[in-house]
């Protein structure tokens, strides 16, 4: 057993506990970065299977997607901080059934499967070599159509959020009216050259 | 260099770069405020001293596990960020093919223990500096992401040390003139200083750390300067050359070039003032990324 092996079985051990601990716990906050960190073991250990890329990219992106969906769920529940104790499980009976369908399946299917033994070389350039299996001759397409999708999410967001349920973002926030068509509920704001009121 | 003799340079570096930041803030709080600065040099040590001695407080039911381990992982994020860049052509603690990304991980699990530290404390103040941080963190993140893949693209290469030999000719800091400044903001973001300052900020009382003291408070605070440190050595690898310069030997550049970045951060955190934190979200959304997506296109044209 030598010190990669040692590496995967501590991995391997985080991301079994770190998975089964996320159904345990009683806080959103909590489970969500608990599945990171299971992820983030399955990432290293594809770092030990000499695919570096794969493997820090995936603990990239589940840092940041962790972070987002935790912040998100506790926002959406109501649930102050989500630091108040909560069931995290449901649907009883079918989770049980599906889970153990699910891990019956996979596990055959890893008992079934013949996998190739066919060792990359240690000094292959296997990230070149991912990248261009993945995107081959359409590599400059690919990077143009990201950063413009993102300018066109990062676009629309900003001009959709500019016109809200009680008026226009950057005017100040004015409440609807009591009946359709009428002035706008509340206390008036005073105006700006507010004497005109007194005269009349 | 032997791995034992790097790995205690890197522990060194660490160390005296925190250092050298905390004097650099007091000299410059001295200077701001018009008074003589009170042992400069010997002031942080002091203050390590005084929280050394302090009570480790307590709050009413905090996530203990997450509170106590969060600044030992942003200490030891930031150390893995300065395990990446080579101090000279052949000596590399962490010699990544995917250096790059592996510092977006960092920079992304920076987000996570920030937050983490902030809501585990169980007290407002803190949660609130978290929320905030999260924020302001995740799109600044987003702009360094863009500048640090241009820097990849005339290295083509992912790996810190192909980048910094790609430079040989020509510093990124010339050849991509927005990528610096870009990438320095992020510096001021991860270890939130200054203008980005909104997870520990005074109007906050101290934010997430505002219920920490005595020994964890100690390893936050250093953790803040490591983080600092890591962002420059990173920025004097990508954008300045790293070991790269005639006459003195590489790791002497390194660190000089390092101290230089540290010195414009510092300057930045105290001569910027901080604005509010949906004013600051307008600024990076509608500004400063599409000046990363415009850097990116430069660079890649160039590459071309």
């Amino acid at each position: 057993m030598n010190v990669t092996d040692i590496a995967f079985w501590i991995f391997a051990a985080i991301a079994v506990v770190s998975g089964w601990r996320v159904f345990c716990t009683d806080s959103m906050v909590r489970a969500s970065f608990l599945l990171m960190l299971s992820f983030i073991a399955v990432g290293l250990i594809m770092v030990l299977l000499n695919a570096p890329y794969l493997g820090i990219a995936t603990v990239f992106m589940m840092a940041v997607e962790m972070m987002v969906m935790a912040l998100f769920m506790v926002m959406y529940m109501m649930n102050p901080a989500g630091l108040n104790p909560m069931m995290m499980v449901h649907q009883h009976r079918f989770s049980i059934a599906a889970g153990v369908f699910v891990f019956a399946a996979l596990t055959g299917l890893i008992v079934v499967t013949r996998f190739s033994s066919n060792p990359v070389a240690p000094d292959a350039e296997v990230v070149v070599g991912l990248g261009k299996e993945l995107l081959g001759d359409s590599m400059l397409i690919f990077e143009t159509a990201g950063v413009t999708l993102l300018a066109t999410m990062v676009a629309s967001v900003i001009l959709s959020s500019r016109s809200g349920r009680f008026g226009e973002a950057d005017t100040g926030a004015v409440p609807p009216p009591l009946e359709p068509g009428g002035e706008p509920a509340g206390r008036q704001p005073e105006q700006a050259s507010g004497h005109a009121h007194h005269h009349h | 260099m032997t791995p034992i003799v790097l790995t205690v340079a890197w522990v060194a570096f660490l160390l005296g770069m925190a250092w050298y930041i905390a004097v650099l803030d007091g000299l410059w709080s001295a200077a701001r405020e018009g008074r003589p600065p009170r042992a400069p040099l010997a002031n942080p040590l002091y203050r390590c001293a005084t929280m050394l001695r302090q009570q480790s407080n307590l709050t009413e039911a905090p996530d203990l596990l997450n509170w106590r381990l969060a600044p030992a992982l942003y200490a030891g994020l930031a150390g893995t960020g300065v395990a990446l860049v080579p101090f000279s052509g052949a000596s590399v603690l962490a010699d990544l093919e995917v250096g790059i990304v592996w510092w977006g991980a960092v920079e992304a699990l920076t987000v996570v223990v920030v937050f983490l530290h902030g809501w585990s404390a169980n007290s407002q103040l803190g949660l609130i500096g978290a929320y905030r941080y999260v924020a302001i963190g995740l799109p600044v993140m987003l702009i360094s992401m863009f500048v640090l893949i241009a820097a990849a693209l005339p290295a083509e290469s992912l790996a810190v040390p192909k980048i910094i030999e790609s430079q040989r000719e020509l510093w990124n800091v010339i050849r991509q003139p927005l990528g610096l400044p870009l990438f320095l903001l992020l510096g001021l973001s991860l270890s939130f200083r200054g203008p980005f300052n909104y997870a520990d900020s005074a109007d906050i009382a101290g934010g997430t750390a505002a219920e920490v003291s005595g020994a964890p408070r100690l390893v936050w605070e250093f953790a803040r300067l490591a983080m600092l440190t890591a962002v420059a050595t990173v920025a004097a690898s990508v954008f300045l050359g790293g070991y790269l310069g005639p006459w003195l030997p590489g790791p002497v550049w390194l660190v000089l070039k390092t101290a230089a970045v540290l010195l414009a951060l510092v300057g930045l955190s105290h001569q910027l003032a901080r604005i509010s934190p949906s004013r600051m979200m307008t600024l990076i959304w509608t500004v400063l990324l599409p000046l990363s997506f415009v850097h990116l296109v430069w660079a890649g044209v160039l590459a071309l």
